[in-house]
């Protein structure tokens, strides 16, 4: 018996009050004795158990007062969670004899499950900064040794490490999903450092010798600052584009899209407003597109033809003569005589559109090289307000002097 | 008129277009009132400088709204501004009403095609218009008339389309050029 250390009576003592307490507490987390529970319906039994103590008062409860007490749930249900909490010692007997039928509830169960249920409501946040808070209070404290702040510097390493080390293989190997859905371990990191590093602080302040374990927290603290990085930046690079829809899987907006009614949907939209999709052309536009248009009309080809009907030749592509035309033009305004004014010319044929295009093939008789008639314009005009044209100038078409072979 | 609704009338002109209200109505600021020929409604238009229209995008090289069909719309508008714009020396609205024979003789003179398949193409690209508001279309008349949404267009691009108004034949010329055509 002198290998393992010798244990005291007060050592055994202490052992069994820590393992007593121990045990109470994980009652509420057992299922059967020696197994941990699976579904949340026996915590919400087992609260109502301890609701029902609570309400009891001195003289505890039998535990067929605690079933009717718990009528929400089943008899047998409640039950068996009592003799599972019993067996335990979160209840126990009021005097420890074989037919003694009132319990007592011990109070540790209680607290662990407002802990548990606060854990999960808020990932246990707030209990970190609490526990970060009494740290720091501890090392602080006048008579706190070194080897108070020894162990509490070693905590508070051991829970940054777990920390880092959950999210960090959150982060590394699993789904983005999953990593979502634990992202309450992301949550309030800052000041969960910043209280740390103040920990730390006062610990490195007061007992310098103690630098290992504060570089070791440091090192804690570093890993985890590491992990939440990398977390966040695979959920960043999971969201996206559309970060702005939050942290949530792309599967549960897919699920929203899909089961949602119009309305809902458009109540989304509601506070914003849209531009009308209205399509804007440019005229530059416009001239382009008219443009290209028309090359795609002439850059058409011909249909085939069979090659042995042979288109008809051209008719006379060569120079269209229009000599005997503008002849009997000319002879019909000179009417047998030797020449005519420009003015009276312009003056019989009317309105300002005809007598433009008598004016064109008089202008065209004059520079035919067969035609022997001439266009001799003079100074002077002629202004008529009213008419139109309203000004007209001087000169006289005549029969041409040039029939002696002067034409050219 | 409050701040706050001529906020209002922003959004529902940003959010749905342009506005057909009766002439007595408000007038919001910074909007363009355009009165219908015959003084029976007012079409409110949002008024924006020209460095914030949408042709901004196009030059930032910004991805501009797609249209079905952008170049045969494009014809059809190009069509309709040669039918509509009674004079281009003045300003395009209101404009005079066409009808779709017309812009359809104009619309054949740009582009060769099958009558069929340019009617399809051209009541299409009509319907489209008109939901942008760059046309009114008369569907039971078959007439066309130039939209509000035309005035948006500057100074600087009308003076482009009056080019594009002499580029393209109008209908009267190309009837005319049919009937002496096989002389």
């Amino acid at each position: 018996m002198t290998d393992p250390p010798e244990l005291t009576f007060d050592d055994l003592t202490g052992e069994a009050a820590v393992l007593r307490v121990y045990r109470q507490v994980f009652a509420v987390l057992a299922r059967e004795a020696g197994a941990m529970i699976l579904d949340l319906t026996t915590i919400d039994v087992d609260d109502s158990i301890l609701e029902a103590f609570a309400e009891a008062g001195s003289q505890g409860l039998t535990a067929e007062q605690a079933v009717a007490e718990c009528r929400r749930w089943d008899g047998p249900v409640v039950r068996r969670r009592f003799d599972v909490l019993r067996e335990y010692g979160a209840i126990s007997r009021i005097n420890d004899r074989p037919n003694e039928r009132y319990h007592r509830a011990a109070f540790a169960p209680y607290v662990m499950l407002l802990f548990l249920r606060r854990m999960a409501e808020q990932g246990g946040q707030s209990e970190l900064h609490q526990l970060l808070t009494l740290e720091h209070l501890n090392v602080k404290s006048a008579n706190a040794t070194a080897a108070d702040g020894a162990a509490s510097v070693r905590r508070l390493t051991k829970v940054f490490r777990l920390l880092g080390n959950e999210l960090i293989i959150l982060a590394m190997g699993s789904t983005a999903e999953t990593l979502g859905n634990n992202a309450q371990l992301l949550w309030g990191n800052e000041s969960l450092i910043d209280q740390a590093k103040g920990v730390h602080a006062v610990v490195l302040g007061r007992w310098t010798e103690l630098d290992r374990d504060c570089a070791a927290l440091r090192v804690a603290l570093a890993a985890y600052a590491d992990a939440i990085d990398a977390a966040a930046g695979r959920l960043i690079a999971q969201a996206g584009t559309t970060r702005a829809l939050g942290l949530l899987p792309v599967e549960a907006w897919v699920t929203f899209g899909r089961d949602s009614s119009p309305e809902v949907l458009a109540a989304v939209l509601d506070r914003f407003v849209f531009d009308a999709p209205a399509p804007w052309f440019s005229p530059h536009t416009l001239i382009e597109a008219v443009e290209a248009g028309r090359q795609i009309s002439t850059t058409r080809l011909p249909p085939p033809r069979s090659d042995d009907v042979e288109p008809e030749p051209e008719a006379e592509a060569g120079v269209a003569d229009d000599v005997e035309e503008l002849r009997i033009i000319a002879e019909r305004l000179l009417a047998d005589s030797e020449s005519v004014g420009v003015v009276d010319v312009l003056d019989d044929a009317g309105d300002w559109l005809s007598a433009r295009r008598v004016l064109a093939e008089v202008t065209a008789i004059h520079h035919h090289p067969d035609l022997d008639y001439e266009l001799v314009w003079g100074d002077g005009v002629r202004v008529e307000v009213a008419a139109s044209p309203s000004w007209t100038s001087h000169g006289r078409f005549q029969r041409g002097h040039r029939a002696n072979g002067d034409a050219g | 008129m409050t701040e706050a609704e001529t906020a209002l009338w922003w959004a529902r002109v940003r959010a749905t277009g342009p506005q057909r209200v009766a002439p007595s109505s408000a007038f919001p600021a910074g909007m363009l009132r355009l009165v219908e020929p015959d003084v029976a409604a007012v079409w409110l238009l949002a008024a924006v400088p020209e460095t914030a229209r949408p042709s901004v995008a196009e030059e930032l090289g910004l991805p501009v709204l797609a249209v079905e069909h952008p170049n045969d719309t494009a014809r059809v508008l190009a069509a309709c501004l040669r039918c509509c714009w009674a004079d281009p020396t003045g300003p395009l609205w209101p404009g005079k009403p066409a009808s779709k024979d017309e812009v359809a003789t104009v619309l054949g003179a740009i582009i060769n095609r099958t009558e069929a398949a340019s009617n399809i193409a051209l009541l299409g690209a009509i319907r489209r218009l008109a939901g942008a508001a760059w046309l009114l279309w008369d569907e039971p008349a078959q007439m066309v008339r130039l939209g509000p949404r035309v005035a948006v267009w500057g100074s600087a691009d009308l003076s482009a389309l009056r080019e594009l108004w002499r580029m393209v034949s109008s209908s009267a010329d190309i009837g005319r050029a049919d009937v002496e055509g096989p002389r």
